[in-house]
């Protein structure tokens, strides 16, 4: 299948609106006033802004905070446009109405190679196919915080409807003061004229909402005065005193704990249960069955005073599970299936071909010297901080749901599926989340709960996973293999690229999972399977890059970065082996293949220095490098350790990007902060066992992550940037595991090409 | 006190946040953590349930002055004893300098773990009021997914600046 009709087959999805869509009217992306719920002393601009009766302005917040800074960039976009202090915004949570869906993050699914997205200079192709999707995004108005997009979904519209607001108030105060809006100043929300007369916007609002913008232009980069200025994030004060609600911190009158038992085999089903001797505990007062919901595996549910309560009360089940029909899942097993996968197509040229150029397989025939490697990822867990929870309270026919998730609509139309409701009779509250990394993309608590709550006479249940339960019914990031190769000519130029690499495809499970009604019976080329692998910077005249989509079984999902979270290992340290190989400094033979791409060579360049590259270091020291693009952010990283004891210690880790403009730099930096030490964890310890259908990673001492001390200083530096901007939750994620096996090899020789590296090293 | 506390049969008396408190026999189970009081029956979600292991943190107390998990803490174990949570943390005096220091070095992000790194941090410099970089590793065992441990750390030593700094105003 090639591109074209892979586009159309992903274009399909929505197929059905494809044919109305073009006679639909064009969507204002500011949205109507009527989509606030009404509140006294509040005035709605449009679909985005309010105005409260003291000038503070109220944003509707479509996106979820989950640590990655999003609630400030978002806010800080609109203090920008319209001159208020960051301090003067208030957040409520947006309701469900298209305008406030994704957009960027469905772009982000069009499998099209970096060549044709180079900002500037897109090809016909892309422009075309991102136009559509972008359209068809915002029919269907899923909201989704996750791929990196939320700065860059909201770039456009955010600043536009805060520039709109601004500019009605200020025709207000034209009008009323008889003076031209353009000898108007605002300052902190106060309208004023050099010759007396000033109001807050609060006293501007109401006639506000009756009048015409008028003419509306975003400000000039010249004038942004809080857009790249240091900015303190506006969910500080109640994360550092305990104030902050989670979804497991929601206490109403009446609440009851629901704790639940999964079947302990991975898709496994009850076969009996015995509650005689759990329903006798004291504070227990309901045992509910609970079918495979949302993709959740079967589970039984205690209900009890406490969660305490309910977890005693849930060990003393006795209870008899059913392994699944397809019999228990085996990683060894699948991750052997995996490589054989890998080295079958690329034997037969098998796979997806989601990149080709040239003719790869000639190229390596004729080859001068050929480099060939099997790489392989294992499957990941989540393991957030705050483990799966939802609150679920279902009375008179109405749902209300509380609960931390990265998709509001998606666990709107989940609650309402399970209850047999309407989607309007189901309110979400969302609350702060405890960490998301895409675990909060699924809806599988949020099925759970409400079933719960079915049975709770009215009363509210807050349903809880322990932290055995959440690490051992994940959805995991899944395991992959990877075979390259590469052709270097007789000049010593390398001519071929060729990937073959094989492992489940995640997206089409997740839309089963989450929008069933949007799922086909033939899966969708998932282009997450070969991001970062098939799209790559460097200049090779002849590539192959395919992929072999395997259905193992095993749940599998979003992992903070996704595919690009093993791609980059595979190809960057692949990349790393041929500059050996050429026997040439690996920055010198990256920014070689890099002529034409201007903006990865600045990225590398500006690590390399910061870094120091190819100064000495004291013995026992070494640096390895990686470059990656991921969510349109380039990201280079150095990272410098040593040995002790057999393990690994990293000093430093000196990470350059380009991000676009900079909205929020604390918050670009603690996103870098946060995808190294997450990948650093990763890299070194992460991996997750099924053995007889059961995962053996059980709670954090099974699971280690990385500790404070063994954290190394980490420095972020931005390529100043015009260009609007890209992702930063993840893309500092991909780029440290290839990074640190490439230190590594520099250290010890020894070429570590399977992940996690600290055992490999013990 | 909350009704849920004026119960028949008082069994525990302890101390948390300098306010007696009461626990009810018939709120609790046998051998019931310290976290589930605090969450469940006394409603006081600042602390928070991470493994339930005693080996992430995220539910650090202090009980007398000492950081402990109190999800491995048996509320049996606390007859007569102080127990300080994070909503304690703030003192007459307005926020602890380390809630100061958290915020200016922007610490938290999804936040989940700090009061337990918080209330963890605390008692180090209850202990020890410089504390190198290796009292703060040794000290800070504390599980964090969003990578906040480099803020942790130099947030923990400008807390000890400013508490020296106040140490020698008093003095003089």
């Amino acid at each position: 299948m090639k591109r074209r009709s892979l586009l159309l087959s992903g274009t399909a999805v929505g197929g059905a609106l494809l044919v109305g869509w073009s006679v639909l009217p064009p969507r204002s992306r500011l949205g109507q006033s009527a989509l606030w719920p009404p509140e006294p002393g509040e005035v709605a601009l449009n679909g985005w802004i309010k105005v409260a009766r003291d000038g503070v302005v109220v944003l509707a917040m479509n996106r979820s905070e989950m640590g990655q800074g999003v609630h400030t960039a978002l806010a800080m976009l609109v203090a920008e446009e319209l001159d208020v202090p960051l301090t003067r915004v208030r957040l409520q949570q947006a309701g469900h109405d298209a305008i406030f869906g994704s957009a960027e993050s469905f772009v982000g699914f069009l499998p099209f190679h970096a060549d044709d997205r180079e900002p500037g200079q897109e090809s016909l192709a892309f422009r075309g196919a991102r136009w559509m999707t972008l359209k068809l995004a915002r029919e269907l108005g899923i909201n989704v915080t996750g791929g990196s997009a939320s700065v860059a979904d909201a770039w456009g519209p955010l600043r536009l409807a805060a520039a709109t607001a601004r500019a009605r108030l200020l025709g207000v105060a034209s009008l009323r003061w008889k003076l031209p809006v353009a000898e108007l100043e605002v300052r902190d929300g106060i309208v004023s004229h050099p010759s007396g007369p000033r109001a807050h916007y609060g006293e501007l609002a109401e006639q506000a909402a009756l009048s015409p913008p008028g003419d509306v232009t975003l400000k000039a980069r010249s004038d942004w005065r809080v857009i790249g200025r240091p900015a303190q994030r506006v969910d500080l004060a109640d994360k550092c005193d305990g104030r902050a609600v989670y979804g497991l911190d929601v206490r109403l009158p009446g609440l009851v704990y629901a704790d639940v038992l999964h079947a302990p085999m991975l898709g496994g089903s009850l076969a009996t249960v015995d509650v005689n001797a759990a329903l006798r505990l004291p504070g227990v007062e309901r045992i509910v069955r609970l079918p495979p919901l949302a993709g959740a595996t079967a589970a039984i549910a205690v209900v009890g005073r406490t969660t305490w309560h309910a977890r005693e009360a849930s060990r003393a089940l006795s209870v008899q599970w059913r392994a699944p029909p397809a019999g228990p899942l085996d990683s060894k097993r699948i991750e052997a299936a995996l490589e054989a996968a890998a080295r079958n197509a690329a034997e037969r040229q098998g796979g997806f071909s989601f990149h080709s150029r040239g003719d790869s397989l000639a190229a390596l025939a004729g080859a001068a010297k050929r480099v060939e490697a099997l790489y392989r990822a294992p499957y990941l867990a989540h393991a957030t901080m705050e483990p799966m929870n939802c609150t679920a309270r279902v009375r008179d026919g109405k749902v209300q749901v509380w609960a931390p998730t990265q998709v509001p609509g998606l666990a709107r139309d989940a609650a309402a599926r399970v209850a047999g409701v309407e989607p309007d009779a189901v309110t979400v509250h969302v609350t702060p989340l405890g960490g998301g990394f895409g675990r909060r993309l699924e809806v599988d608590f949020v099925a759970q709960a409400v079933r719960v709550a079915l049975e709770t006479a009215g009363r509210p249940v807050q349903l809880s996973w322990s932290r055995e339960e959440d690490f051992t019914h994940d959805f995991y990031r899944p395991a992959g293999a990877a075979l390259l190769r590469a052709g270097f000519d007789a000049q010593g130029r390398l001519t071929a690229f060729e990937a073959h690499s094989a492992g489940d495809a995640l997206e089409p499970r997740w839309m089963e999972r989450v929008l069933p009604a949007l799922t086909g019976p033939v899966d969708a080329p998932d282009k997450t399977t070969v991001e970062g692998l098939y799209d790559l910077p460097y200049a090779i005249e002849h590539q192959r890059i395919a992929h072999v989509a395997t259905k193992s079984g095993v749940p599998v999902g979003n992992w903070r970065s996704v595919g690009h979270s093993h791609n980059a290992f595979f190809v960057e340290s692949f990349v790393d082996e041929l500059a050996r190989a050429a026997a040439v400094d690996p920055l010198k033979f990256r920014l070689d293949l890099l002529a034409a791409k201007p903006r990865h060579a600045a990225v590398l360049t500006l690590a390399a220095q910061k870094a120091g590259w190819g100064r000495p270091l004291p013995a026992g020291r070494a640096r390895g490098l990686a470059l990656h693009e991921s969510f349109g952010t380039i990201v280079a990283q150095v990272v410098e350790l040593s040995l002790a004891d057999k393990q690994p210690r990293v000093h430093r880790v000196v990470c350059a990007l380009d991000c676009g403009v900079v909205v929020h730099p604390q918050g670009v930096a603690q996103q870098v902060e946060s995808s190294v030490v997450f990948g650093l964890s990763a890299a070194l310890y992460g991996r997750i066992d099924i053995d007889g259908g059961v995962v053996k990673q059980k709670n954090f001492p099974d699971y280690p992550l990385l500790t404070l001390a063994q954290t190394p200083l980490i420095e972020t530096h931005t390529v100043p940037s015009d260009g609007p901007p890209t992702g930063m939750g993840e893309p500092a994620l991909p780029p440290v595991a290839p990074a640190l096996a490439n230190a590594l090899f520099v250290l010890t020789g020894r070429r570590l090409r399977e992940l996690p590296l600290a055992p490999l090293l013990a | 006190m909350p009704p849920h506390l004026a119960g028949a049969m008082p069994t525990m008396n302890l101390t948390i946040n300098d306010r007696n408190v009461t626990v009810d026999d018939a709120q609790t189970a046998p051998g019931m953590p310290l976290l589930w009081v605090l969450r469940d029956v006394l409603q006081m979600t600042g602390t928070k349930y991470g493994c339930g292991v005693a080996a992430c943190g995220a539910c650090t107390v202090h009980v007398d002055g000492a950081a402990v998990r109190s999800c491995v803490t048996p509320l049996s174990s606390l007859q007569g004893k102080a127990v300080r949570t994070i909503e304690g943390l703030v003192g007459a005096g307005g926020p602890h300098p380390l809630q100061w220091a958290w915020a200016e070095h922007q610490v938290p992000q999804c936040g989940y773990c700090q009061s337990g790194m918080l209330m963890a941090a605390a008692a180090l410099l209850e202990a020890n009021r410089d504390p190198s970089d290796a009292d703060i590793d040794a000290a800070m065992t504390n599980l964090c997914r969003c990578g906040s441990y480099p803020r942790v750390r130099v947030a923990i030593k400008a807390a000890a600046r400013q508490l020296t700094q106040r140490r020698r105003a008093v003095n003089r």
